[in-house]
C-alpha cells in the first residue's frame, strides 16, 4: 500500500502534482485538454470504486456501470423533470444508488467466483435494459437533455473550467477517503479478508458484512461520477452504460491495479487518452484493443499494471540507493 | 471444583451420514491448559470448528461462560473472547507483521467506515490504542524486531508466533490452538511450550490440539483423548497415558480385544 | 392467440431454443472439464455464421465445404484461445480466467466488425427457402435443420461421452483432473479437447442459424448470454437441463412476445433470459445461505 506521506520528499512530489492538477485547466498550460480531463476525473471516481471492491473482494463486477448509469439517471431525473436542487438530485442519487447495492449485495456476495460475476453482468444488463425502455421517465434511447448545470449560489459550474475544479475536487476527496478508509482498522479488515476469510473471521471480522459495505462504496462513488458527467454534459442517454462500459471500466481498474487507489488515475487516464487517440486515427480499434489489454495484463500482470510499474520503479530506486550506498 | 469455561453438551457434526464429531460432552475448566489428543482423523479440527462457529452443529450445543453459542456467527465469537489459530497458519499474506497483529484488535475496536474515512478523532484515538496493544502483544511473542517485516517473509515456527500475537490482540478469555508446535523444532517447541505457559498465567484458558506428546506432557493439566469422533478418555497426562483405550486407538487394535 | 398462432410461436421459439441449447452445451463442456466459464462461448456463434458466409460469398466456395471448414477454423481458434490464453495464465484465479476470456470476447468481435464491418449478412439456406405446413403453422425448412442439428448433436454427444474412451477421459477430468492424471490422462490435453469441441458447437449453431436469422460482427453477445443461461439451469454439469434449459428459454421468449404478456414488448424480451438468469443465482444464493453457518 502506497501511503501518502512518508518522508519528506513524497511531499515535495505531491505539491507538484497538485500543481500540475492545478495548472491543466489554463490555456497557457493544458487548457484545450480540459474536456478530456473532466473525463478523466469522473473515470477515475468509478474506477476507484472498482479498484477497491477488486482487490479487496478478490471478486470482479461486470456490471459497475449500472450504478454510474443509475446516479446519472437519478439525477437528470430529478433535476430537470422535477426541479430538484442538483445537489440535492446527486446526494438523493448516491444514496438511493447505495441503498439498492446493499439490498442487493447480500444475496449477490453469498455467490462466489464465475456465478457472483454473472450476477453483477445480470444485474448491469437488466438496468441498461430499463435505462432504454422506460422511456416516460428516461427518454428512452434518445435520451434526454437540458439538464441545468450544478451551481453554488449565483456561481454556476457553466463552463469546463468551473468544472475541471468541481470534478478533481471531488476526485482528490475521494481519492483521500479512499485512502484514510485503507490505512484504518476498516482497511486493514477488507486486507485481512482478502488475505484469508477464515482467519478475518476467527478475530472478529464479519466477511460478508464487509464485502457488501465496499460494493456500496463502490456504487456510491460509481453513482457520483454519474451526477457528475450529467452536470457536464447536460445530457444522458443509456449508451454509456451498456455492457461494454462496464467491461471499459474494468480495463481502467485492471491497468490501475487492484487495491490500488492512485492507480485509478493512471487507469482511467491511460484509457481515456487512448480511446481518444485511437478512436480518432484508427477507427473502432478500441475495443479490440481493450480486449488484448485484459488478456495481456491479466495473464502476465494479473495484480495491475499501475501496481507493477510501482514495484519496478520501487526496485530501481532501492538499485540505485545500494549503488550510491557503494564507495 | 473449578469453574467451567466451555462445556459441549451432545455435541455431533454429520457430514452426510458420516459422524466426524459424535456426542461429545466435555468440560474445560477455566484458566487451565487442557490439551485434545487423538489419532489422525478423530475430529479434533472439526470439534476446533464447531466451537469456533466455522461450521454449524449437526447436534447438541456449545456453551461457552453459560451461554449456548449455537445461533452465534464465527466472527462474533471473537468478541465474546474465544479466538483460535490454524493448523495452516493462515496469516494475513498482504501485510507485515505488526499488522496482522493490528488487525487481531479488531473486536477491541468499534470505529468504522465514517469516521475512517474523514478521520474522526475517535478513529485516530484508537488507532493509537490498537498500535500500541499491538506493539505489545508482538514483543510478547518475541518479534517485536519483525515488525514491518512481511508477514510471509518469516520462517514457519515465528509465523506460529505471529498467528499466535495476532489471536492475542483479540483479548480473548479462551484460545484454541491447532497444532501450534508442527513444523517446529526443539528449541521453537520448548520456547512455544513457555509462551503457552505465560498466556495461561495471563488468565487466559487454552485448549491445544497437539500430536507431539513430550509437548502435550509438559504443558497439559488436562487431556481429552478423541477417536473417531468419540471422547474415548479424559485425564491427566500420566492417567491417560496409562489408560488401554488410548493406548488402543492409536495402535489400532479392536476395542474389544482388551 | 389462435392455435394456428400458438403453433407458430411454439416452432419459432423451439427453434432459436435450440440455438440457445447448442451454446449453452458449448459451456457445459468446457465447465465440466476445466471448471472455466468461457465467456467468448458466444462469439464462436458469430465466427461460423461470418467465417461461412465470407467462404461463401467472397471466395466462391459451395455451401458444404464453406460450413465444414468455418467449424474447423473455429475449433482453431477455440484452440488458441486455450494455449494462449488460458493454458499460459497457469493457475490464475477465477477471476482472472473470467477477464481473460472476456478480453478474448472483446478481441474476437472487434476483429470481426473491423474485417467484416457492421452489416447483417445471409448466407443461403441449406436446401433453399422454403416453408412447409405443420399443424397450421408455416415452418421453415431451415428451422427443421436447427431443430434437427441440435437433436443430432445432443444425441450423439451423449453417446460419445457415455461410451467412447474420449468421452470418459473427459468426463473424467470433470471429475477429478489428478484421478484421472494417475490413469494417463492427461488433463491439459482434455482441456483442450473441450475448447476445441465447444467452439466447434458453437460454430454449429451459427452456420445453422444464419441464414434463418442472418448474421453480424455483434451477435455473439446475447447469445452467449442466453446460452451461458441455459446452461446454468443445469448448474453447468447437466448437457440435457443445458439443452432442456436452452429450448425453454426460446419458447418463453416468443410466447411472452406473441401472447404480448405486460411490459414483453420485443425490446424486453431479452430481459426474459436475464430473469431466469437472476432467479437461478438467487436461489443457488438461498442455499448456500442455509448451509452457512449458524446465526
Amino acid at each position: 500500500m502506497w501511503s501518502v506521506v512518508k518522508g519528506r520528499w513524497h511531499w515535495g512530489a505531491i505539491a507538484l502534482m497538485l500543481a500540475i492538477l492545478f495548472s491543466v485547466p489554463f490555456d497557457w498550460f493544458l487548457g484545450e485538454y480540459t474536456t478530456l480531463a473532466i473525463f478523466i476525473g469522473i473515470n477515475t471516481i468509478v474506477t476507484v470504486g472498482l479498484c477497491l471492491l477488486m482487490g479487496y473482494t478478490g471478486q470482479v463486477s461486470l456490471g459497475q456501470a449500472a450504478f454510474y448509469g443509475l446516479g446519472a439517471y437519478i439525477s437528470a431525473i430529478l433535476s430537470k423533470t422535477y426541479d430538484v436542487n442538483p445537489w440535492l438530485a446527486m446526494f438523493t442519487a448516491a444514496v438511493t444508488t447505495g441503498a439498492f447495492a446493499y439490498v442487493i449485495g447480500y444475496p449477490i456476495f453469498r455467490l462466489r467466483g464465475n456465478y457472483l460475476a454473472m450476477a453483477t453482468l445480470g444485474l448491469g444488463m437488466i438496468l441498461y435494459i430499463l435505462f432504454r425502455q422506460m422511456a416516460q421517465y428516461t427518454g428512452g434511447p434518445d435520451g434526454m437533455a437540458g439538464i441545468p448545470y450544478l451551481s453554488v449560489g449565483g456561481f454556476a459550474f457553466d463552463t469546463p473550467f468551473r468544472r475541471y475544479f468541481l470534478v478533481w475536487g471531488f476526485c482528490l476527496s475521494i481519492l483521500l477517503i479512499s485512502q484514510n478508509i485503507v490505512n484504518s482498522r476498516t482497511g486493514r479488515a477488507l486486507r485481512a479478508i482478502h488475505g484469508s476469510e477464515a482467519a478475518a473471521e476467527s478475530v472478529g471480522i464479519n466477511v460478508a458484512q464487509f464485502k457488501v459495505k465496499i460494493f456500496v462504496l463502490s456504487a456510491v462513488y460509481a453513482s457520483l461520477a454519474g451526477s457528475l458527467w450529467v452536470h457536464h454534459l447536460r445530457f444522458v442517454s443509456p449508451q454509456p452504460f451498456d455492457f461494454l462500459a462496464s467491461v471499459v471500466i474494468v480495463v481502467m481498474a485492471v491497468i490501475g491495479g487492484l487495491a490500488s487507489i492512485w492507480g485509478a488515475i493512471f487507469g482511467a487516464a491511460t484509457i481515456r487518452i487512448l480511446s481518444d487517440e485511437v478512436l480518432l486515427r484508427f477507427g473502432e480499434w478500441d475495443v479490440i484493443i481493450y480486449g488484448l489489454i485484459l488478456m495481456l495484463v491479466m495473464i502476465f500482470i494479473p495484480e495491475g499494471l499501475f501496481v507493477r510499474l510501482k514495484k519496478i520503479y520501487e526496485w530501481l530506486r532501492f538499485k540505485y540507493a545500494q549503488k550510491r550506498a557503494e564507495p | 471444583m473449578s469453574d467451567i469455561i466451555l462445556e459441549t453438551r451432545g455435541l455431533s457434526r454429520y457430514f452426510g451420514g458420516l459422524a466426524a464429531v459424535d456426542d461429545v460432552n466435555l468440560g474445560i475448566e477455566k484458566d487451565k491448559i487442557t490439551a485434545i489428543i487423538g489419532p489422525n482423523g478423530a475430529g479434533k479440527t472439526t470439534l476446533f470448528n464447531l466451537i469456533t462457529g466455522i461450521y454449524p452443529v449437526t447436534r447438541g450445543e456449545v456453551l461457552f461462560r453459560g451461554i449456548s453459542l449455537n445461533k452465534v456467527p464465527a466472527h462474533q465469537r471473537a468478541r465474546l473472547g474465544i479466538v483460535r489459530t490454524f493448523q495452516n497458519v493462515l496469516l494475513f499474506g498482504n501485510m507485515t507483521a505488526l499488522e496482522n497483529v493490528r488487525t487481531g484488535q479488531h473486536p477491541r475496536s468499534s470505529y468504522g467506515f465514517l469516521e475512517a474515512a474523514i478521520r474522526l478523532p475517535k478513529s485516530r484515538r484508537e488507532e493509537e490504542r490498537i498500535a500500541l496493544n499491538a506493539a505489545k502483544y508482538l514483543n510478547m511473542v518475541g518479534l517485536g524486531q519483525y515488525a514491518q517485516e512481511n508477514a510471509l517473509n518469516l520462517p514457519l515456527g515465528q509465523q506460529k508466533l505471529l498467528a499466535i500475537a495476532r489471536a492475542l490482540a483479540t483479548e480473548p478469555r479462551l484460545i484454541l490452538l491447532d497444532e501450534p508446535g508442527a513444523g517446529l523444532n526443539r528449541l521453537e517447541k520448548n520456547d512455544l511450550s513457555d509462551l503457552i505457559h505465560r498466556i495461561r498465567d495471563m488468565g487466559i484458558t487454552v485448549i491445544l490440539v497437539e500430536h507431539d506428546m513430550p509437548l502435550v506432557m509438559g504443558l497439559a493439566e488436562k487431556v481429552i483423548v478423541l477417536d473417531t469422533g468419540k471422547k474415548i478418555a479424559e485425564g491427566t497426562a500420566s492417567q491417560i497415558q496409562k489408560d488401554k483405550r488410548v493406548i488402543a486407538a492409536y495402535l489400532g487394535e479392536d476395542e474389544d480385544d482388551i | 392467440m389462435s392455435s394456428d398462432q400458438f403453433v407458430q410461436y411454439l416452432v419459432s421459439g423451439i427453434t432459436q431454443g435450440s440455438i440457445y441449447a447448442l451454446v449453452g452445451l458449448g459451456f457445459t463442456i468446457i465447465y465440466a472439464v476445466t471448471n472455466i466459464i468461457n465467456f467468448a462461448q458466444g462469439e464462436f456463434v458469430m465466427l461460423g455464421g461470418m467465417i461461412s458466409f465470407a467462404f461463401f460469398h467472397s471466395v466462391g466456395m459451395p455451401l458444404v465445404p464453406a460450413i465444414l471448414l468455418s467449424i474447423l477454423i473455429a475449433a482453431a481458434i477455440g484452440a488458441v484461445l486455450y494455449l494462449l490464453a488460458i493454458r499460459t495464465a497457469k493457475r490464475a484465479s477465477t477471476v482472472s480466467l473470467i477477464i481473460i476470456t472476456i478480453g478474448a470476447a472483446i478481441f474476437i468481435r472487434g476483429i470481426a466488425g473491423q474485417v467484416w464491418g457492421k452489416d447483417f449478412v445471409r448466407p443461403p439456406f441449406f436446401t433453399g427457402d422454403g416453408t412447409f405446413s405443420f399443424l397450421g403453422a408455416y415452418i421453415h425448412y431451415q428451422a427443421l435443420w436447427i431443430i434437427g442439428i441440435t437433436a443430432a448433436v445432443t444425441i450423439l454427444l451423449h453417446l460419445a461421452f457415455s461410451y467412447t474412451m474420449l468421452g470418459k477421459a473427459l468426463k473424467a477430468c470433470a471429475i477429478s483432473p489428478v484421478a484421472a492424471g494417475l490413469v494417463g490422462i492427461n488433463a491439459r490435453t482434455m482441456a483442450l479437447i473441450s475448447f476445441m469441441l465447444a467452439a466447434a458447437l458453437g460454430a454449429i449453431a451459427g452456420v445453422a442459424m444464419a441464414p434463418l436469422a442472418t448474421a453480424s460482427y455483434s451477435v455473439g453477445v446475447m447469445l452467449g448470454l442466453k446460452g451461458f443461461v441455459a446452461a446454468a439451469i443445469g448448474g453447468f454439469k447437466s448437457q440435457i437441463a443445458a439443452v432442456v434449459g436452452g429450448i425453454t428459454i426460446g419458447v418463453v421468449e416468443s410466447l411472452a412476445v406473441g401472447l404480448d404478456w405486460g411490459p414483453f414488448t420485443s425490446a424486453y424480451k431479452d430481459a426474459i433470459a436475464l430473469v431466469v438468469l437472476l432467479v437461478i443465482l438467487l436461489i443457488r444464493s438461498s442455499k448456500l445461505a442455509k448451509e452457512e453457518r449458524p446465526g
